[in-house]
């Protein structure tokens, strides 16, 4: 019997020649990554255990994508512990506030995670690491342990295969193939399998997903409570990541025999522009069926579209346009690398032209709710990761998600509007 | 030997079924505020469906949940329910929120499919968390449940992962200091 690609890298991890889903497992990390709100925490922690030490100051991840502007006292004060702390811990991978940018996205532009990459992480959206075909698992607050030792129990996930069939239209991303997926993992959605804690590994008809939207696609099944999302790695990405890698990598594909929990398939074919409505990002309905609901905020960014290639697709819809009258449009790229790639490459002017704001790179206003945020009765379109009540600060406002394009055409327009008008052009 | 309480004996505190983390178990500024303190938390388990609830909770009481317990990967509530020596027996969980209860060292089963029609509140229930032994006295009914793995054992020993960090550092200690 075979292995899935989550268990091949949980036994190179765990130093085993086979993994099984159900099994428990102390893999190594490859490395640990923790994010700017829970430093002072897990510090704290190791600090009154008298921890003084991680297991290797070179194989921690620091990175300051939750807050990187400090809008109050408190996060003014967590700045200046996690430098100390890094200090303190000989921190090398240690990323700054305006250094690095979006912990779920720079480290694959900088040749960090690789292919086959192991690693613990905090945060559970570093499953966007399945994008590049590598593996991030989320422990929360024990991520202290793993600072400590480099590792910590793992049971082994289930694995649901999900094999794409046919092409999306253009005009029709990765994004909205997500909200669709979503809605139909959860439970007692139209796949009919359970997605708790189980890897979602894709596979099929893959070579029309560059690594943008393969990241992109890792969001949705994440909030519907993945533990992680696995690509196969295309040559294309194989060849992205020998050209920044920072440590020789193997890529890892699945077994053809492999045991999965479930084997589900999906026709994209005819997918039309979706959006995600108000209250969670699986709530996905055609776009058309909210086409010319009045927007007054628009935000283009998050772990989920906030690479290269989205700000890409945003800036091709507004060349030569202007924000409607009303409307605030915050960009914020994912990472410094891109936010130095905007201004080389004339996004910049693009986007400011069309009368949108960049904000720095980090999770943006994604980050429950800390700037750019909304007021009492205002509507959003979004392509942040999700959308419950007061992500974006008031308990009743409306956030709509959509893609890169959906959200950039409906600035434009100061309402929903399907962006394929926009790219007939 | 182990000398572990794994075997509880109390009465049964029963809940329904989807009762999330957020609200359902503790209130949710507690969360957002990220309280960790028991004493800042046991005052306000189960504080917006049962107030004073800790005032009549007792050690080896076991909370009986229904499907879907604990939505949300958190941990603040089960810390309380720690502190307050109680055990936690539901038909499911989100596989993170069981993570939660055992890194903070609850003795906590899983998958015990309607285990919830087994007891009623106030039941004198007895719990082995080794064995997955389920006995409600009141009923005179037992059944077998997955117990917890014996690979996890240590961990909620130590009173989950800051006890088994402390463990973990004093050996190392121990074992430099020996010069072993």
């Amino acid at each position: 019997m075979g292995m899935t690609a989550a268990e091949k890298i949980l036994a190179r991890a765990s130093g085993v020649k086979a993994a099984r889903a159900g099994e428990i497992l102390h893999p190594m990390v490859d490395f640990a990554m923790i994010h700017d709100g829970v430093v002072m925490g897990a510090k704290q922690e190791l600090d009154a255990l008298g921890i003084d030490r991680v297991f290797d100051p070179r194989r921690v991840m620091m990175v300051t994508d939750h807050d990187v502007v400090y809008l109050n006292d408190r996060a003014v004060a967590r700045g200046a512990f996690n430098r100390k702390a890094a200090q303190a811990w000989g921190i090398t991978h240690f990323y700054d506030a305006g250094k690095g940018g979006h912990g779920h996205i720079f480290p694959m532009e900088r040749g960090i995670v690789l292919p086959g990459t192991f690693y613990f992480d905090n945060d559970r959206h570093c499953t966007n690491a399945g994008g590049i075909g590598a593996l991030g698992i989320r422990v929360g607050a024990e991520i202290s342990r793993v600072l400590a030792t480099g590792s910590t129990w793992l049971l082994v996930p289930k694995t649901v295969q999900l094999a794409i069939k046919g092409r999306l239209k253009p005009g029709v991303y990765a994004r909205d193939l997500g909200f669709q997926i979503g809605k139909r993992l959860r439970p007692g959605g139209e796949f009919g399998v359970d997605i708790d804690y189980r890897v979602l590994e894709f596979a099929g008809e893959l070579d029309q997903f560059s690594l943008a939207a393969r990241v992109s696609l890792c969001s949705t099944p994440t909030e519907m409570r993945a533990i992680g999302v696995f690509f196969p790695p295309s040559p294309e990405i194989v060849a992205y990541a020998k050209e920044r890698a920072t440590r020789p990598f193997e890529p890892v594909y699945p077994d053809a025999d492999a045991a999965y929990d479930a084997r589900i398939e999906m026709d994209v074919s005819a997918l039309e522009p979706q959006v995600a409505l108000p209250g969670g990002p699986h709530k996905a309905a055609d776009l058309s069926s909210v086409a010319g609901t009045r927007v007054d905020h628009a935000f283009i960014g998050s772990c989920g579209s906030g690479m290269f290639e989205d700000l890409q697709i945003a800036a091709s819809i507004l060349k030569g346009r202007r924000v409607a009258p009303g409307v605030r449009l915050l960009i914020t790229p994912g990472t410094e690398d891109s936010t130095h790639r905007i201004r080389r490459e004339g996004l910049l002017e693009i986007f400011q032209e069309a009368g949108a704001f960049v904000l720095p790179a980090s999770c943006g206003p994604c980050a429950s709710g800390r700037m750019g945020l909304l007021h009492s009765g205002e509507v959003s379109i979004a392509t942040a990761v999700a959308n419950g009540a007061g992500r974006f600060g008031a308990k009743d406002a409306d956030i709509y998600l959509g893609s890169p394009a959906t959200v950039a055409a409906s600035a434009i327009e100061g309402k929903i509007t399907d962006p394929r008008s926009y790219l007939a052009h | 030997m182990d000398d572990f309480q794994w075997k509880l004996r109390g009465r049964c505190y029963k809940l329904g079924h989807d009762v999330p983390h957020a609200g359902g178990v503790i209130p949710n500024s507690f969360i957002t505020g990220r309280f960790f303190d028991p004493k800042d938390l046991v005052p306000n388990l189960f504080a917006e469906t049962d107030p004073g609830f800790h005032q009549r909770a007792k050690p080896g009481d076991i909370i009986v949940a229904g499907r879907n317990f604990g939505m949300g990967p958190k941990m603040n509530g089960y810390i309380a329910m720690q502190a307050l020596g109680l055990g936690l027996v539901c038909e499911s969980m989100p596989f993170l929120a069981y993570r939660a209860c055992i890194g903070v060292g609850l003795r906590t089963m899983t998958d015990c499919p309607s285990v919830t029609e087994l007891c009623d509140t106030g039941d004198e229930l007895e719990v082995d968390f080794s064995t997955g032994l389920f006995v409600n006295r009141t009923r005179n009914l037992t059944r077998e449940y997955p117990p917890l793995p014996e690979t996890l054992l240590e961990l909620v020993r130590l009173g989950g992962n800051a006890g088994w960090l402390k463990n973990w550092w004093e050996g190392r200690h121990q074992k430099a200091a020996s010069g072993s």
